[in-house]
Parts: C-alpha cells; sequence; structure tokens
C-alpha cells in the first residue's frame, strides 16, 4: 500500500506489530511440570501437566517449540465462529465484524508454530486468510470514498495490521488532500496551517485505537 | 436346495423398495406390503391344497387400500391379534386379521413411520420412524402411553423383548437403543454398532430379540450379525461368514435357534446359532428385504425389494431340528401363559385347517401337547365368536402385562449391586481407543483391532515421566493401574480357554525381563491397584492377592464381600467391598478397609458413606495421602480423622454444574481442588483423543444456606478448618517422630492467617445482619491477637458498642492468658513463632525461670483490673465516643495504674491501652493495625513484654 515504505510516517513494521500481539494471553496445556515463572510482566503458572493455564503468546510459543506444552485454540479461532465471522463480513460492505485486535498475528503465530493443535487446521487458515483478504478490501475501498472534504475517518473494529498498514496512507492522503485545500484556508487561517498538519496525524490514530 | 427360489409378484414398483412379509399365526395367511405401493395383501395359502416351493397360487388375495402412500411397516399381534401398518402418510392403521376389515387409525405422526411393533401380549404398539420418538401406543384405547425421545436419526427398527422388560430400537446411524419399558428410561446406548444408512433410506436397519428374550440381533459393520446380552448390552458373539456386503434384515426362528439372514449380497443365509455355523444359503436375483418364518413346520417367507414374495419351504436341512420344534414345550416357564395362549390357538387353527404341510418332520411329542391344549381353547372361540374372545383375552392381557409393569417398577427402585470396576476406566467402544487407567500422572489407553489389542502407556509429563513401548494384548486386558514404576494389566477370563492373568511392567528395572505376569484357574481377576513396591488384586473368590514389585506373592488375603473398586497409593491399599445386597430404599451397603502393606495393618475399617441410591464410580487418594471417594450422583467425599475417623463431604457437582450437560469424570483431588474431566451430554466418559483436559473446581461443602448471605465465606471457612486441622495432625504425627516440622509450621501460620481473614468477613456479614453472639463467637476463633484487634475496628465502624467492649474483654483475656503460658507456643502457634523469632533462645530461658512467679502473682493483680476496665470503657463509649474524653479517660486509667505500682502493671497499661486505642485511633500501634499491617504488629504484644521482662 501506498507509503508503505515511508519510514517517516509507517510507525510499526509487521514484525513490530507481531512482536506486540505476542503480549497478549492464551491458554496452553502444559505437559510438564514446572514451578510458577515469576517475570516482569507478571507470575504465570505454576504447570502441571493436562491442567490449562493462561501465559502470553510469546511463552506459548516458546513452551511450544520445545514441545512442553499444547496451545488451547482460542474461541474465536473455531471454524464455526470464523465462518460465521466471514459471513458476516461479507454481508455488511461497510461494518467490520469484532475481532480480537492482533487477530491476524495472532492466528499466524499459531498457525505457523501450533498447526498440530488446532482442529481442521486447513480450513482454519483458508478461513482466516479470506477474511483478512475481505477485510483489506473492505479497507481499500472505503479508502476510495475518502475525498476533500473529509477530516478524519472513522473505523470500527479496525485491527492492529489493519491500522497499521492504513496508517501511513491515510495520513499522507488527508496531508495532500489539505495541502491541495488550502488556497482558501491558508489565505483564512494562516495561522492554523503549522499546527494542523500534526493534528491530521495524530486524529486518525486516536479514533482507532479504542476498541 | 440350490434350486432356485421362484417368487410370486404381489407389489408393483418400479424402484426397488422395502417390503415386508408377515405370516399369521397360524401359518394359513402371508400379509405382504411395499413401500411405494399403498396397498396391502392378505394371501390366502389355506385355501387351495398347500403347493410345493412357493408356487402357491391362491385366491385373489385381500387389499387393504386405507393408506394413501406407500406402505413401509406392518406388525402382526399375538393370537389372532391385529395388523397394523405405517405409512409414507404418517399414520398408524389397524385391521383385523385374517379378515382384513379396517378397525382404526392409530396414531398420526408428522413424519413418514419406518417402523412397528408389538409387544409379545399385544398391548402395546410401538410406532417409529423420521419423527423425533417412539410413540408406544396401548392397543386396548388407542391412547399414547409413552414417547421414547433419544435418537438422533430416523428409528428404522424395533423390538419388545418377549420377556416384556425392554424396548430395542435402532436409527439409520446403528445406534442401538435398549429402553426400559416400566420407566421409558434408557437402559444402554451402543453407538454405531449397525452400519450406518443414513444417506441410503431404502436399506433399513433393524433388529430383533430372540424369541426367549436372552440376547439381541444387530446387524454388524463387518457384514456379520452380533449379537448382544440381554440386561448388560455387552456383545455376546456375532455371526460371521459368507455375506459379502452388510446384512439388511433379519428373521429368528420360533425357537430361537435359527436365524435367516439376508444381505445386500442378495443372499439369504440360515443359521444354527448355537453352533455359530450357516447351514444354508440360498442367492435370489434381487434384494430380499422381509423375511418370516412360518410359525409352524419348517417354511420361511420372503419378499424381495421388487414386491415379489415366496415361500422357502426346509429352509433347515430335514435332517436337524426344525425351526419349530420345541417352541412350546421349550418355552421358559414365566412365559407359559402368554405363549402357549397364542401359540396354541394359532397351531390348533392351521390344525383344524389341515394346511400344516410339514406335521410330517414334527416329532408327535410336540404334537400332541397342541392338540389337546387346542381341544380346551377351543370351545369359546366357537361359541362367542371371535370379536368376544378377542377382546376377553386382550383384557386380561393388559391386567398381566400390567402386573408385570409393576414388578418391573419394583424391581427398578431397587439399585442393583453395582459391579466391580477398575478406577478411572472408560467402557469400550468400537472401533475407538478407550482408557483402562486415567491418573493424575498418565494413562493406560487401550484398542482393539481384530481380536487384539493395542496397549500404550502415557504419562501426561513427559519431562519426566519414562517412555514405554506400546504393547500387544492377545489377552484382552480391561483393567490397569499405573503408577511412576510400572503398570499392572489384567484380563477377565472370557470363555474356557481365555484364563484371567495378571501382568506387571515395571518401566525401569535394572535386569532384562523383569516384566511377570500370573494366571489365575478358576479364579477372575475384578480389580487392581499398584503402590509402592507392591501390587494387589482382587479377585472372584474375594481374595486380596498381594506381590513384590518382582512377582514375589507376598500376601493373600480374603475379603468380606464381592469387590466394588480399589486403590493404592504409597504403602496404602484401599478396597472397597459389597457388605451386602442393598437396601429397600435403594442404597447400596459398601464397606471400606485401607491396608498398609508394608506394616501389614489396616489403617481404616467402616462403612463407606453414598448419597441415596447412587453408585461408587470413582476411588482414590490424593497426592499428600487422603481418601477420596466420588459417586453417581457426583458427590465427593474426603476420609478425616476428625470425630474418630469419619467421610466429609465436599464437593457436590449439582452445585458447581454450570449448565445441565455437564458431567464431570473425576481424575483425582488434593486439599482444596478436584481434578476433572469435563463430558458434555449424553457423554459421560471422556475420550482419548483429542486428549481430555483437566478442569480445576473448588470443593464446597453441601452448606445449609443462612441468614449471612456469605455462602461463600462460610464455605472457605469450613475448607480453611478443614485443612488446618489435616495439616496440625500432620505435624503432630511428624513432631512424634521427630521431623522437622517447620515447613508445615509455616503452612500452618499461612492458614491460619487466611482463616482469620475469613472469620473477619463473617464477623463483618453477622454485624451487618445483626448476628452479636454470632459474631461474638467467631471472635474467639480467631487465633491472632492482630485479628482480633481487626476485629476491633470492624465492628467500631459499623457502631457497635457492645461487640466492641466483648471483644476487648476477648483481647484482654488472650493477653493474660499469654502472659501466663508465656511458652514458644501458646494458644496459637503464630505468636509462639514470632515470639521466637523475635527473641533469641537466649533471652528466652531467663524469661521461663521468672515465668511461675510471674504465673503466680498475676491472679491476684490483674483479675480487678479486668473487671475495672470493660465498666470504664464503657464509661467512656456512653459519654462520647471519639474524642478527647477518650484520651482522658486513657489518662485516668493510666494514673490509676501507676498507683499500683507493679512492674506487671506496665504491661497491663499496654493492654489496656490496646483496649481503648481501638475506638481512639490515636496510638501509633492502633492506626497500624487498623491498615492490617500484619508483620510488624504481631510482634508488638510479645516486644514491650520482653523489654519488662529483661528490666526485671
Amino acid at each position: 500500500m501506498a507509503g508503505q515504505t515511508d519510514h517517516s510516517l509507517s510507525i510499526f513494521s509487521a514484525a513490530e506489530v507481531e512482536f506486540i500481539a505476542e503480549d497478549e494471553m492464551i491458554e496452553i496445556v502444559p505437559n510438564i511440570r514446572m514451578d510458577a515463572l515469576n517475570l516482569l510482566c507478571g507470575d504465570f503458572g505454576p504447570f502441571v501437566p493436562q491442567i490449562p493455564c493462561t501465559v502470553p503468546l510469546w511463552l506459548a510459543v516458546a513452551l511450544k517449540k520445545r514441545g512442553k506444552c499444547s496451545i488451547r485454540t482460542p474461541d474465536w479461532m473455531s471454524v464455526e465462529k470464523l465462518t460465521q465471522v466471514l459471513e458476516a463480513e461479507r454481508e455488511s460492505p461497510r461494518e467490520f465484524q469484532p475481532l480480537p485486535f492482533h487477530y491476524v498475528e495472532i492466528s499466524r503465530l499459531l498457525l505457523d508454530h501450533a498447526h498440530d493443535d488446532i482442529p481442521e487446521v486447513y480450513m482454519v487458515r483458508s478461513l482466516i486468510e479470506d477474511i483478512r483478504n475481505v477485510r483489506f478490501h473492505k479497507v481499500e475501498s472505503g479508502l476510495e470514498t475518502i475525498s476533500g472534504r473529509t477530516h478524519a475517518v472513522k473505523l470500527k473494529n479496525l485491527s492492529a495490521m489493519e491500522v497499521n498498514l492504513v496508517r501511513p496512507f491515510m495520513a499522507r492522503v488527508l496531508q495532500a488532500f489539505y495541502k491541495h485545500d488550502s488556497p482558501e484556508m491558508v489565505q483564512q487561517a494562516d495561522t492554523s496551517a503549522s499546527k494542523r498538519p500534526q493534528v491530521v496525524d495524530r486524529g486518525p490514530r486516536r479514533d482507532l485505537r479504542p476498541r | 436346495m440350490g434350486r432356485l427360489l421362484k417368487l410370486r409378484e404381489a407389489h408393483k414398483t418400479d424402484a426397488p423398495a422395502t417390503c415386508s412379509v408377515l405370516w399369521a399365526h397360524d401359518g394359513s395367511h402371508l400379509a405382504t406390503s411395499c413401500a411405494s405401493d399403498t396397498e396391502v395383501l392378505i394371501h390366502d395359502l389355506s385355501a387351495p391344497p398347500p403347493g410345493r416351493s412357493g408356487s402357491t397360487a391362491g385366491s385373489s388375495p385381500v387389499v387393504l387400500r386405507h393408506h394413501k402412500e406407500g406402505v413401509t411397516a406392518i406388525a402382526l399381534g399375538p393370537t389372532a391379534g391385529p395388523l397394523a401398518s405405517g405409512s409414507f402418510d404418517h399414520s398408524v392403521k389397524l385391521y383385523n386379521f385374517p379378515v382384513g376389515s379396517f378397525q382404526g387409525n392409530v396414531t398420526r405422526f408428522t413424519l413418514p413411520i419406518k417402523s412397528l411393533a408389538f409387544n409379545k401380549s399385544g398391548s402395546l404398539l410401538a410406532a417409529a420412524g423420521d419423527d423425533d420418538g417412539i410413540k408406544l401406543i396401548s392397543t386396548i384405547d388407542l391412547t399414547i402411553s409413552r414417547v421414547l425421545k433419544g435418537h438422533r436419526g430416523p428409528v428404522t427398527g424395533l423390538s419388545f423383548d418377549p420377556k416384556h422388560d425392554y424396548l430395542a430400537s435402532i436409527d439409520s446411524f446403528g445406534t442401538v437403543i435398549y429402553w426400559e419399558l416400566s420407566t421409558g428410561k434408557q437402559l444402554h446406548t451402543l453407538k454405531s454398532i449397525a452400519p450406518n444408512y443414513n444417506s441410503d433410506s431404502s436399506v433399513l436397519n433393524t433388529l430383533s430379540w430372540r424369541p426367549d428374550g436372552e440376547m439381541l440381533a444387530v446387524p454388524g459393520l463387518r457384514n456379520d450379525v452380533v449379537m448382544y446380552d440381554r440386561d448388560t448390552g455387552e456383545k455376546l458373539f456375532n455371526l460371521r461368514g459368507d455375506h459379502e456386503k452388510s446384512v439388511c434384515s433379519f428373521c429368528w426362528s420360533p425357537n430361537g435357534k435359527y436365524l435367516a439372514t439376508s444381505g445386500l449380497d442378495k443372499q439369504v443365509l440360515i443359521w444354527d446359532v448355537d453352533l455359530k455355523q450357516d447351514i444354508e444359503r440360498q442367492k435370489f436375483e434381487e434384494r430380499i428385504c422381509g423375511l418370516s418364518w412360518k410359525p409352524v413346520g419348517n417354511s420361511l417367507a420372503v419378499i424381495d425389494v421388487v414386491g415379489r414374495f415366496g415361500i422357502w419351504d426346509n429352509p433347515v436341512p430335514v435332517s436337524m431340528k426344525s425351526p419349530t420344534e420345541g417352541v412350546v414345550l421349550n418355552e421358559p416357564h414365566s412365559l407359559f401363559e402368554d405363549e402357549d395362549e397364542e401359540e396354541v390357538l394359532g397351531k390348533g387353527i392351521s390344525c383344524y385347517s389341515g394346511s400344516l404341510d410339514d406335521s410330517i418332520e414334527k416329532g408327535s411329542g410336540d404334537f400332541s401337547p397342541i392338540s389337546r391344549k387346542r381341544v380346551k381353547k377351543r370351545g369359546p372361540s366357537f361359541d362367542e365368536g371371535e370379536e368376544v374372545l378377542q377382546e376377553i383375552d386382550s383384557r386380561k392381557r393388559r391386567k398381566e402385562s400390567e402386573n408385570k409393569r409393576g414388578d418391573g417398577e419394583i424391581r427398578e427402585r431397587a439399585v442393583r449391586m453395582q459391579d466391580a470396576f477398575q478406577v478411572g476406566f472408560t467402557p469400550p467402544q468400537q472401533g475407538k481407543r478407550r482408557f483402562l487407567c486415567y491418573n493424575l500422572l498418565g494413562c493406560v489407553t487401550s484398542l482393539e483391532n481384530d481380536g487384539f489389542s493395542h496397549v500404550e502407556v502415557d504419562f501426561h509429563d513427559t519431562g519426566r515421566g519414562p517412555r514405554v513401548p506400546s504393547m500387544t494384548d492377545y489377552f484382552g486386558f480391561t483393567m490397569a493401574a499405573l503408577n511412576e514404576k510400572g503398570c499392572v494389566l489384567a484380563n477377565p477370563c472370557k470363555g474356557e480357554k481365555n484364563m484371567s492373568t495378571l501382568m506387571y511392567r515395571p518401566f525401569g528395572s535394572w535386569a532384562n525381563n523383569s516384566e511377570w505376569s500370573m494366571r489365575f484357574e478358576l479364579e477372575e481377576v475384578k480389580v487392581v491397584a499398584l503402590g509402592k513396591n507392591w501390587v494387589a488384586a482382587v479377585t472372584s473368590h474375594n481374595f486380596l492377592r498381594i506381590f513384590t514389585e518382582s512377582g514375589l506373592q507376598m500376601h493373600i488375603l480374603s475379603v468380606n464381600g464381592p469387590v466394588v473398586a480399589a486403590a493404592g497409593s504409597g504403602d496404602l491399599l484401599a478396597v472397597v467391598t459389597h457388605a451386602s445386597d442393598c437396601l429397600s430404599s435403594g442404597d447400596q451397603v459398601l464397606e471400606i478397609k485401607v491396608f498398609n502393606i508394608n506394616e501389614a495393618t489396616q489403617t481404616i475399617s467402616g462403612r463407606l458413606p453414598l448419597t441415596p441410591c447412587s453408585h461408587l464410580t470413582w476411588l482414590g487418594f490424593s497426592e499428600d495421602g487422603r481418601l477420596g471417594s466420588f459417586d453417581s450422583k457426583g458427590n465427593l467425599r474426603v476420609y478425616s480423622d476428625q470425630f474418630g475417623g469419619s467421610w466429609l463431604p465436599v464437593f457436590s457437582a449439582d452445585k458447581a454444574r454450570k449448565s445441565e450437560d455437564e458431567n464431570y469424570w473425576i481424575v483425582g483431588f488434593n486439599a482444596t481442588k478436584l481434578f476433572c474431566i469435563v463430558c458434555k451430554s449424553p457423554e459421560s466418559y471422556p475420550s482419548v483423543m483429542p486428549k481430555p483436559v483437566l478442569t480445576i473446581l473448588e470443593f464446597s461443602s453441601p452448606l445449609a444456606s443462612s441468614d449471612l448471605g456469605a455462602d461463600e465465606v462460610e464455605n472457605e471457612f469450613m475448607m480453611t478448618n478443614l485443612q488446618l486441622s489435616e495439616i496440625r495432625k500432620k505435624i503432630k504425627d511428624m513432631e512424634a517422630f521427630g521431623l522437622d516440622v517447620t515447613a508445615l509450621d509455616d503452612e500452618a501460620f499461612s492458614l491460619e492467617v487466611k482463616l482469620d481473614r475469613c472469620i473477619l468477613k463473617l464477623i463483618a456479614s453477622c454485624c451487618h445482619s445483626d448476628r452479636l453472639v454470632r459474631a461474638t463467637e467467631l471472635a474467639r476463633l480467631l487465633s491472632t491477637q492482630k485479628s482480633l484487634k481487626g476485629a476491633i475496628t470492624i465492628v467500631t465502624a459499623s457502631k457497635l458498642p457492645i461487640l466492641q467492649e466483648k471483644f476487648s474483654t476477648i483481647l484482654e483475656e488472650r493477653m493474660l492468658d499469654d502472659l501466663k503460658t508465656p511458652e514458644p507456643i501458646p494458644t496459637g502457634r503464630s505468636n509462639g513463632k514470632t515470639a521466637y523469632s523475635v527473641q533469641p533462645p537466649v533471652r528466652l530461658s531467663p524469661m521461663m525461670e521468672k515465668s511461675p512467679d510471674l504465673n503466680n502473682r498475676t491472679p491476684n493483680t490483674i483479675k480487678p483490673q479486668i473487671k475495672s476496665s470493660p465498666a470504664t470503657e464503657t464509661l467512656k463509649l456512653v459519654k462520647a465516643r471519639y474524642s478527647t474524653p477518650e484520651n482522658l479517660a486513657q489518662g485516668e486509667d493510666i494514673s490509676k495504674e501507676r498507683e499500683l505500682g507493679s512492674k506487671l502493671e506496665k504491661l497491663a497499661t499496654f493492654v489496656k491501652g490496646k483496649g481503648n486505642a481501638t475506638s481512639e485511633v490515636t496510638g501509633k500501634d492502633v492506626s497500624s493495625s487498623a491498615t492490617g499491617n500484619v508483620k510488624p504488629e504481631l510482634k508488638f504484644p510479645i516486644n514491650p513484654f520482653a523489654r519488662v521482662k529483661k528490666a526485671t
């Protein structure tokens, strides 16, 4: 997407967004016995075989890589739920369905590292891919509607990855619109012009963040 | 016999459709129907002289045209009873048989009917089909007496147990359900034991009881017919042979000796069921979908899917016993009444009409009783006409069946004595892996595969548990127990050849071939258990056999009754046996004994309590060695030494259950929690794949709902108390052995703190609901002075001066008690401990020396103070609560005490100051007590005390 490579505007790379998503909590079923881990971000465990406990995703992935646990697929990642979401996404062209903020990253991490724990993994993978495509398409088609009069765009239930993709482009578009529209405005309010870009830059982010 | 049977067209069909054929009881008529034909035909075979082999070209059949769509099922009542037909047009109709006159509509369904069945006495008609539920219709008044719901798919086969206890039904998914007629409950659900025809509606699954009711025949998955036990629903044996495709229809010979089966491979086979061998076969052009043995003689009526029927004479070779031989004579006595009524009437008529074409084959022995009875029964039927007779008969039968049902109910109420079970097992399911044993450590699973099984041992903790290679099991193990060191497996004896075997596999041994097995002749292993260096097995002879880890036979004990379950852990072995037959209330009488194997002692012996009308489902030890039992009503009981050894109910599934369809399959428990696997109904057992995940449930006492509205806190109070008593007991035991108890002491201390916190919460809620006496009682239970001060702040905040006063008194008493007994471990362990930590032992000794004279003095000097203090306090409170007057009052107190002028008084002031301070919120220590800061506070009562001592 446009503006993606522009580092001055793009805030996170995809890997960074994934890094942030690794702090999400997920349930695992350990197959080892281990005392509680006292980490900076909190205490996790104790780990008892066959008894589920909740840990951050990064820890879950690390344990999974060593074969110490199986990851329990989150509720929303079941074929049934995803099918519903996909249908709803297709039916409502203007709205986004509520999904976890980091659904792209979480599903990606789980599909990469814990594919053997996900029931009907191929179905899940293709459903998530479809949902992602539908949503990205929606975002793109939504961007087409931005006109000179747009000051802010409200997008509910947008996920981290989607926001991250859209953000630089959106900010620049709004800036550009502002610039092209400016002759009259500059004459009217020259004083505010110096402040505006910052406002615009921040504007969409504030709208998107709260979920 | 190889010649092809000639079939005669009865129904016209375009496509293959399910057709049915039925004999009249006298063998004189034949009823046929076809799913693509609206007519039911009654062929009279008696009119012309019996022709040869199927070419029974009689007079034109009676045609019953009452249905609007194809007739899918017909059923015939006993004797000359009615003929029922069910159809795609959703209705069930009754006709007189063999006359063919229409009697009436029985019932209507919302969807097509697929199956019909009369019970033996003719009082009930069961009808089922695509509708949800099997309808049981009373044929007397044509009312629906019961609807049995439970099948997921269309019900295609129904069969009444000839003894009138059960109804068996099968659906197109191949699931068989045994229903109990007296209650309408599902007794057994056997899933997917028959072929799944859900996609193919032209084939209907069917099933049939053997005429003596001892077994149920169901088409199997491997082109066979499988027999299931009458009561247990267990697979008995199968008839497997030359059918190349699934069996789609069969019929028992009237004496139950032979079975005629027809398969999708267009063959009809005749089996000798006792020999499990096919004795005759015939190939047809089309698939045979209906079979019916002639009630007399040796003939089989068949009908194929295009609506052509024929009669196969002598399907059972003449050299063998006739399929109808011994029907009357060999019938069990209980059935005699019903049986000979219908049989005799039927046979009588057939004799009369002279169509008994196979009479030569039948011995004259069974012929003569028939004719004798015929004479007896024939009279009324001639005098009063058939209809009247029928009515009388049916009424009589109804009464009989009602009586029988009554009996059944009584029997139902009395719970049967439960069979022995292995803890942590799941029942076998065909083609699926099942658990032989599942515990907190790991599991032993088994998968049956063509006569032998694969047994696997898996540990939950893959990091630590040994890796055990899977093994092939030729014995058919059904029981197992597992611990860290090894697993024991055992199988029951199956017939004469397969003896009961016990096998032990150690996981790590320095010697090769250290696996051993024992065989038991004429004895059967019922349950096995495993502990530290021993293996136990309880057998059908009520022997408890104990082996060492290496296979040495160490002990053989006799247990008191048939064993129910056993569990082992460490040195302890618990064995539950039946003590007597069930009580009339339906409660089982179980007895439990706990043995210490290494010391050869018995530690617990007594009755095992159960919830009324329940059975034991789990027995085991927790990790810390406490014994627990779980029953079928979902109650966990834990054995405790309190009250001289008793069982405390600590968990009830009814309370814990979040939704109705959850079943808890218990795996283990610890001091405060229960570990179980949650199974969604109707499953009550977990499956091996996917790996089950344990759920943790908190214990909860079955508390009465009290007026406090603080159920959770009350529950916590109970549980913490229980835990504390367990730990104290353990400390006592360990101290007796002279072991180090510091770790346990710490645990006990933190429990005490927890308990105090809980009591404070209770006090708060008592204050809210104005239960002052209870609050005082609770305050007395507080173990630390710190918490007592907390309690005082609570009552102060809730403005209850009376309580405040009471609590202050308690506090003072406590402190004085502490004074009297300044040993490191006084009332509360915590105080002793803190004293210990504050004062080095060097200082302790002078204090101990001083204590006697201190004790001597206290009664005299301090008592008046105690009496004065509440009074002064109340005075203060009456004057004003929170302001300076209190300080003044305290000042007064202090001045008074100075007058007394003894060393101890300093302390007394302190005590008093404490008591008063609560209402003041001025003193330093008081303010900290209000914030609830435990550690420094706890030292306070002792510290000044120590200093006083030193000064002296």
